[in-house]
């Protein structure tokens, strides 16, 4: 996983769980913030697919667990559509 | 383990009880619970059916962590052309009692979303709801479905309406209004002042039948369908074979109606009680589920249903009608416009079909028969 990628998915997750990104390590997940509920993780998955212009199935939404998943699929998504 | 959704079948009912014995023993609410049984009892799948139910879960290294419904059903597009459509309903995820789960609710409805693209939610409960909430993030259109009821029973209604007797004060002076008979008397003098101006005319034949599946019968509806389906823009297909699929005679609980003038059909309408709720405390209340109609005839519709109800010794009748010109023929029969939580969500795709919302969706015919309520739940 690049620092780039994790930092920007960092960003993103700081901005939907209203807490400040440098609380937020790869190993974070519903079960470490507080904020992550159901609806949270589909903003989340919005966030993602458009800040990054990917589009997630559930394939993809199912690896999501933790915010160091989130960064390495979105490099997995980036590096295929190259 | 990766989280799988796949077709619920009769191995995984054991695993859909722990689930909801775990949301139970959570503390989750009693209504949410999953399907006890694989196959759905209402609308199962046949080789032949045009509507029906399947069932999906989630399932996680065995464990069953969420599930929902999908209806499949035929509707009339504004295009004209008819397209089968999915209806999503009761999802259900472990996330509502375990944050760990929190992803399931997300997959569940992608899941439903690639299986239907053309996908829609219908009630929901309001806006303040978990579901809708997800619908209006990602982008769906969305309406609320207009509410109507008529007080058939006002010093019944004042002493039993719950929403209304929020405060001591508005309790006293609603038993006050039944008691003393003030309630009755401005109901009549609404009824009264309404009835001068509502739509003449000539009497009609109003034939309460078991089934829409007799020959007869059947072809009136086909009928039916045929000449006033130009009237809505999109509407669920309710030519005879649905409606005998949608109202068959087992549900002996439904009063099916027909209303013919001259002996020519003019429209039908579906009524029935509706399930216990204790926001109307222990009035009875009654529905008009389904109706549908030649331009011109959706006011003698809504009459003949409503004093059907009123025959039958209903407190209370209520119906959810989308379409503009049913929601004049209810105003016009005495009905009044209440707050309503009944939402119409469309995903993306389906919204395409419906462009522009805004001009399409006032002839959209959507009732309470479009949602889950059907077989009881109305």
């Amino acid at each position: 996983m690049t620092a780039s990628v994790f930092e920007q998915v960092r960003n993103v997750a700081s901005d939907i769980f209203g807490i400040p990104a440098d609380k937020i390590t790869a190993e974070s997940s519903p079960e470490t913030i507080e904020n992550w509920d159901s609806m949270q993780h589909l903003n989340l998955v919005l966030a993602v697919e458009e800040k990054f212009g990917v589009q997630l199935d559930p394939e993809d939404i199912e690896q999501m667990k933790n915010i160091g998943a989130v960064a390495k699929l979105v490099e997995k998504l980036q590096s295929a559509t190259r | 383990m990766a989280i799988v959704i796949q077709p619920y079948r009769p191995e995984h009912e054991p695993a859909v009880a722990e689930f909801n014995q775990r949301l139970r023993q959570a503390g989750a609410d009693e209504n949410m619970t999953f399907y006890r049984h694989a196959q759905p009892r209402w609308l199962p799948r046949t080789a032949e059916s045009r509507i029906y139910n399947e069932f999906f879960v989630a399932i996680d290294g065995g464990i069953v962590r969420g599930g929902y419904a999908l209806k499949s059903q035929e509707f009339l597009f504004p295009d004209e052309r008819i397209r089968s459509i999915g209806y999503y309903h009761h999802p259900l995820s472990e996330g509502i009692v375990n944050k760990a789960h929190a992803i399931v609710g997300t997959l569940l409805l992608r899941d439903a979303m690639q299986r239907a693209p053309l996908l829609y939610c219908l009630g929901m409960g309001g806006y303040n709801n978990p579901l809708p909430q997800m619908l209006v993030r990602m982008g769906w259109a969305h309406c609320l479905v207009p509410f109507f009821f008529r007080v058939v029973n006002p010093s019944r209604f004042l002493r039993n309406i719950q929403a209304l007797r929020a405060s001591r004060a508005r309790r006293f002076l609603m038993d006050l209004a039944a008691y003393s008979g003030a309630g009755w008397l401005g109901s009549k003098l609404f009824h009264h002042y309404r009835a001068l101006g509502a739509p003449s005319s000539p009497a009609v034949e109003s034939h309460e039948v078991a089934s829409f599946d007799t020959d007869d019968i059947a072809r009136s509806v086909q009928s039916l369908w045929e000449q006033a389906r130009q009237t809505c823009s999109f509407a669920a297909v309710r030519d005879a074979e649905a409606l005998r699929i949608l109202y068959p005679p087992a549900q002996t609980h439904l009063t099916r109606i027909v209303l013919k003038r001259d002996g020519t059909p003019i429209g039908w309408a579906v009524v029935g009680e509706r399930r216990s709720d204790s926001k109307y405390g222990d009035m009875r209340v009654a529905s008009i589920v389904d109706c549908f109609a030649l331009p011109g005839e959706l006011f003698s519709v809504v009459r003949s249903a409503t004093e059907t109800l009123e025959r039958q010794g209903f407190d209370l009748v209520l119906s959810n009608q989308n379409h503009q010109a049913w929601g004049a023929a209810f105003k016009a029969a005495g009905y009044l416009p209440g707050p309503s939580n009944f939402i119409f969500a469309a995903s993306k795709k389906l919204a395409e079909l419906l462009a522009p919302f805004d001009e399409v969706r006032p002839r959209m015919l959507l009732t309470r028969a479009d949602g889950d309520g059907l077989p009881a739940n109305f």
